[in-house]
């Protein structure tokens, strides 16, 4: 790019279009990389809590989850963001920014009122626990993933991309049904590796697009 | 009479750093370079004189222990990048 080439109006017009156009595209490949990481963790620790769930035949593995917002966090800002790649940031970045942590901040405050909530009953008799425990757990499977499926296509809606809406709306409501049609105990977890699948394709298919 | 256009941004680098930061909250020195393919040198000296006429702000600092250079639009600037756009639109529609 030369600073003194001539330009007629209508180059300069076409510049600026393309500029704009280019530096959009731009911020959202970006965001596919982040769709991939929390994807792929949504899927590594929904196993591990699967299988030390089953076979230890106990919850409370539960609380593994509320590593994973620290694990990424800390992946993101020294994995992802470390590259020399320069920085950018605006509405849409901003906006999805936000969607995300405040997603995060509603499914550790439902976890968290869940897990309260099952202490408050610990002085209910062996099945009456263990019915509001179940239930609780359940209920909080159900909406998180909610929460999850709308946090995304509302970045669809942020992103002007019909493949996070649709996205968003498979995995909150697809995994709302799976949940319903199964509701078993450990094998719910599935229903986030499923999200995190649906993250991760999301997040390939981004950068498919926008490359 | 078709207005004059501001020879500031009438340069193809000038524009594409207006253009960029026309649509960002903030960007860097590296953000910038890799949506020109300018050179370090050359985009250094562009940056210098749109900061200079108030159009851009820029701000030197350090993330860690790199040093990074963070710019965005200012109140004029984003105002004569508009009236730029308008006069261009002009001119396109007087050549019809």
């Amino acid at each position: 790019m030369e600073q003194n080439k001539e330009m007629t109006a209508e180059e300069s017009l076409s510049l600026i279009t393309e500029t704009l156009n280019s530096n959009r595209k731009e911020i959202t490949r970006r965001s596919g990389k982040y769709y991939m990481l929390w994807g792929i963790l949504l899927m590594v620790f929904s196993l591990i809590v699967y299988f030390l769930w089953k076979y230890t035949d106990n919850a409370t593995w539960n609380c593994l989850w509320f590593a994973m917002p620290v694990i990424g966090f800390l992946a993101a800002r020294l994995g992802l963001d470390k590259k020399q790649e320069g920085k950018v940031s605006n509405d849409v970045s901003r906006i999805t920014g936000g969607i995300w942590s405040t997603f995060g901040i509603f499914a550790c405050a439902v976890a968290a009122f869940t897990l309260i909530y099952g202490q408050l009953n610990e002085g209910a008799d062996g099945l009456g626990r263990i019915i509001s425990t179940l239930v609780a757990l359940g209920s909080l499977t159900a909406e998180i993933v909610l929460l999850f499926g709308l946090a995304e296509s509302i970045c669809g809606v942020a992103l002007k991309s019909w493949v996070i809406k649709i996205a968003g709306f498979v995995t909150g409501i697809g995994g709302l049904a799976i949940y319903y049609i199964t509701r078993a105990n450990e094998e719910q977890m599935f229903i986030f590796t499923f999200a995190g699948l649906v993250l991760v394709a999301t997040g390939l298919i981004i950068k498919h697009q926008y490359k | 009479m078709l207005p004059k256009l501001d020879p500031l941004l009438h340069s193809e680098l000038r524009l594409a750093i207006m253009s960029i930061l026309a649509g960002v909250d903030e960007t860097d020195f590296n953000y910038l370079k890799e949506q020109t393919g300018a050179t370090s040198g050359n985009l250094s000296v562009q940056i210098d004189k749109l900061a200079e006429v108030g159009y851009i702000a820029v701000e030197k600092g350090f993330k860690g222990k790199m040093p990074r250079t963070t710019c965005h639009i200012t109140h004029e600037g984003t105002e004569a990048f508009r009236s730029y756009v308008k006069a261009l639109k002009k001119y396109i529609a007087a050549g019809k």
